[in-house]
């Protein structure tokens, strides 16, 4: 014990310092302020948490600075917005989306069609280049005719996914929007699958040469292809029928879809993302930081163009929507009863989606993911490779692989952090900058490559970042004066910011992290 | 014998000297092609001669904030998300003394000169307890408490808070209205003392240990450098030049924007470096010319997706020029060379043996 104390003799005394703290702001205000204020404090550090956790996989194992992480997790709220407000929409891009991915399924054809390729030489050099290159014309010019987004550079304000939503709103708008009738849906299909299996077999071909050797073709090399290309076609055929399944659905049950199809698309951009950009730049870590902000530019100024200017607001599952009789809810029961949207709790009017919901998903993310990482074999070689990567190499378990699995779980995390967000504080393009900004001041307080102290790090700033707005709002007393202080607005961000440079002051290794 | 060692620097630079040649004559040759004569241009009545002369400061001025980055980071090793401040604190002091205090130019240099210093202590304070990322995040830290001052409605009356700071009455001898020719080669002038100064820098000794620093600071230590006060000299010359460029910056353009306080533009700076070429000199002048165009073409003539197509070339310099502009180029020359050396000695055996 007594060793114990003398070894984290500083940290104990600024969590001390940080415990007493906390205990003179919730003296200083009353109790439902202090409780509404602890529990916007808990639901902000959920978010960070979503955040900071992925960042921190990812930091650690991959030691990857990923700054697209803020832009992914804007990315996960928008794709969520997509399934619960605009369903036909996301119905309506299913089917490209599945049609172009079938080409990349048959990777064993590829592979082995590759190396048999007589051509030599300059032909091999130029061959893939072309071959992105139709492919690249084909898909252009069947999507310029699916309503998914304009490609045009200098009008984003008027995307169709925006035309649509003015109209579900009763507005006039101008034009209407474009349908697949503009070419015949048998020559679209027919585009969208050659320009799938022609840009699939043109990437193989960088690769060429490289693999070991082809793997023999059998039925199973076609089954994801056969099986993708059959989910296009259905998805395009009954598009109607789910898409009136998917508008008669129980908001709560399109509010869950909505969060597995963010998750799911997010991980799968992170796992593309690993695989084609992060991974050739291993050996250049500096370089790193530059792909990614080019990649967060991009992300966000793709968002403008398939979802176009406005911001949206998305509205709250039903669950957490009620209003009217029996709102606001007196108790847990009663809220259950009437679904509303508000609870009393100690006097204090709380929303329970923002203030008790995501709080909640919070805390069982991070108990899912320590299991995870504690429990399972992914989880132990995590946890070896944030230790020593190349032991964990030099043991022979393919790192490769579990790095892109972790580049997917840490972009899932965030994709999770931007749905769940999007009911509560809306949607924009630059939402994700912020909590960007507030995980990496999280990690940097918790320890960069600890999770829980991302954990730790997120709570902290969650907290002090409300109780400073709640300060700024009714002021601090200054003992034996007669001075009321109001902190103002951009004393916010600040004050998380000092309380990192102190704890990295006198911690160089966070709260949580390990001395090197 | 004097004569030969001097001809042949100037072989040796025959390039750097070519690029200052260009420089020199730009305003001129630009003036020309819009049918201003060189007497109507040094008299400043040219009008599209002027525009290109303030594009060509902003450059200056970046070049020489990009350089100041590319000493600590590049050569140093020492990664800083701060920079922005000792950028920032120039561009406001030089502001704030010329405006509410009535300080005349070289004064207000002086201050510049004080002010650098001071950052670069105020760095060098936390420069024995943090190290790598987390000495960024420090820094990160600093300079956004600078951010928040001032922004503050509380010291608004100096820096004008959000809206930034306007008004700026600069001497009338150097002001970029009337006399845009002479600010011109004021700034290229010093750019080029700065570039000098820090060639030498990093050729002397001290700057050999810097890099050694940045390749290995346990050895550096081990060998018995203090590196602690090696950091400190390249914190101390990069604060120095940055607020340097920040007074140029205010000059130029009379009003400071808070941005140039924010983590965006210790951003712009990495961005430039990494372009040019990280740890090397050229690549930051190279690159703050890249970055500056791009900047200026995209938005000028494509508009609204500007940071669409400037974050794909981002992705596409990292992609295809690993090393940055100028370190990519070092690299292929030097493979060229050895090629054609591998060629002619080829050649020479072959010959013998006929």
């Amino acid at each position: 014990m007594n060793v114990f104390i003398r070894k984290n003799l500083l940290r104990l005394i600024i969590l001390i310092v940080l415990a007493g703290l906390f205990v003179a702001a919730a003296a200083g205000m009353e109790s439902q302020d202090f409780l509404i204020t602890l529990l916007r404090g808990l639901s902000v550090g959920s978010l960070t948490f979503l955040v900071a956790s992925g960042f921190s996989l990812i930091f650690g194992l991959l030691d990857v600075l990923n700054l697209a992480h803020g832009t992914l997790f804007m990315i996960g709220a928008y794709i969520g917005w997509t399934v619960y407000v605009r369903s036909d929409t996301f119905m309506d891009l299913l089917t490209p989306l599945a049609l172009i991915l079938s080409g990349f399924l048959l990777r064993d054809v590829w592979s082995l069609l590759s190396t048999r390729l007589p051509a030599a030489g300059r032909m091999k050099r130029i061959l893939p280049w072309a071959g992105i290159l139709v492919s690249g014309l084909i898909l252009f010019s069947v999507l310029r005719n699916y309503p998914i987004a304009i490609w045009d550079v200098g009008d984003y304000a008027q995307s169709p996914v925006s035309i649509s939503y003015l109209a579900s709103q009763g507005q006039n708008v101008q034009p209407p929007p474009a349908t697949f009738e503009t070419i015949s849906p048998l020559m679209a299909f027919a585009g969208l699958i050659a320009g799938s299996l022609l840009l699939a077999f043109s990437l193989s071909l960088f690769g060429a040469g490289k693999q070991a050797e082809a793997s023999r073709i059998t039925w199973r090399s076609f089954t994801g292809f056969a099986a993708f290309l059959l989910a296009g076609i259905i998805f395009f055929i009954f598009n109607n029928l789910f898409t009136a399944f998917l508008a008669g659905l129980n908001t709560n049950w399109l509010f869950l879809i909505a969060v597995l199809v963010a998750v799911g698309s997010g991980a799968g951009l992170g796992a593309l993302m690993e695989t084609t950009l992060i991974r050739p730049l291993y050996i250049r870590p500096i370089y790193q930081l530059m792909l990614t902000l080019g990649l967060s530019a991009i992300g966000i100024e793709m968002v403008r163009a398939v979802w176009g200017r406005p911001e949206f607001t998305m509205p709250r599952p039903e669950l957490f929507a009620g209003t009217g009789e029996g709102c606001p809810a007196t108790s847990l029961a009663g809220w259950w009863q009437y679904h509303c949207s508000t609870m009393m709790l100690m006097d204090g009017r709380i929303r329970v989606f923002n203030e008790i919901f995501i709080p909640i998903i919070g805390v069982v993310v991070l108990v899912a993911v320590w299991i995870l990482l504690q429990r399972s074999r992914l989880g132990m070689i995590i946890r070896a490779g944030v230790q020593d990567r190349e032991m964990v190499e030099a043991l022979g378990i393919n790192v490769r692989r579990v790095f892109t699995q972790v580049f997917a779980l840490g972009v899932g995390l965030a994709a999770l952090g931007g749905v769940l967000a999007a009911p509560s504080i809306g949607l924009s393009n630059m939402m994700g900058e912020s909590f960007l900004l507030n995980a990496l001041i999280a990690l940097a307080i918790g320890g960069l490559t600890s999770y829980p102290g991302a954990a730790l790090g997120s709570l902290l700033v969650g907290l002090l970042q409300q109780f400073i707005i709640k300060y700024g709002q009714i002021g601090i007393a200054i003992p034996f004066t007669e001075i009321v202080f109001k902190p103002s607005p951009p004393i916010v961000p600040a004050s998380i910011i000092l309380l990192m440079v102190v704890v990295l002051l006198i911690l160089p290794n966070g709260l949580l992290g390990k001395k090197e | 014998m004097a004569k030969d060692t001097l001809f042949s620097t100037l072989k040796q630079n025959q390039g750097m000297l070519f690029t200052l040649l260009v420089f020199i004559l730009l305003p001129f040759v630009v003036g020309l092609f819009n049918g201003a004569s060189p007497a109507q241009v040094w008299l400043n009545e040219s009008g599209h001669s002027k525009f290109i002369q303030g594009l060509a400061i902003e450059i200056f001025i970046l070049a020489l904030y990009a350089l100041s980055y590319d000493l600590i980071f590049g050569f140093t090793g020492l990664l800083s998300f701060g920079h922005s401040m000792f950028f920032a604190v120039g561009a406001y002091l030089t502001g704030i003394l010329l405006k509410s205090f009535g300080f005349s130019l070289a004064a207000t240099f002086g201050m510049l000169f004080l002010a650098g210093i001071v950052q670069a202590l105020l760095f060098g304070m936390v420069l024995p307890r943090v190290k790598g990322i987390t000495f960024a995040l420090v820094t990160l830290g600093m300079a956004s408490v600078f951010h928040v001052l001032v922004i503050s409605t509380e010291l608004g009356e100096y820096t004008g808070s959000d809206v930034g700071l306007q008004g700026v009455v600069v001497p009338a001898f150097i002001s970029p209205a009337s006399e845009r020719l002479r600010l011109y080669f004021v700034t290229l002038t010093i750019l080029i003392l700065v570039f000098l100064l820090y060639k030498r820098f990093v050729n002397s000794p001290t700057g050999r240990v810097c890099t050694a620093i940045r390749e290995n600071e346990g050895r550096a230590l081990m060998l018995g450098y203090n590196t602690f006060f090696f950091k400190l000299a390249a914190l101390m010359l990069s604060s120095l030049t940055a607020a340097l460029a920040g007074g140029l910056h205010t000059i130029y353009q009379p009003i400071v924007s808070p941005n140039v306080a924010g983590l965006g533009y210790t951003v712009t700076a990495l961005l430039i470096i990494l372009i040019g070429g990280v740890g090397t000199l050229n690549g930051a002048l190279v690159g703050a010319v890249v970055f500056r165009l791009l900047d200026y073409g995209l938005r000028r003539y494509i508009g609204e997706s500007a940071s669409f197509i400037n974050g794909a070339i981002y992705v596409a310099i990292v992609l295809f020029l690993p090393y940055g502009i100028v370190g990519t180029w070092k690299l292929k020359s030097m493979n060229l060379r050895q090629g054609w050396d591998r060629l002619l000695g080829m050649l020479n055996t072959a010959s013998k043996e006929k």
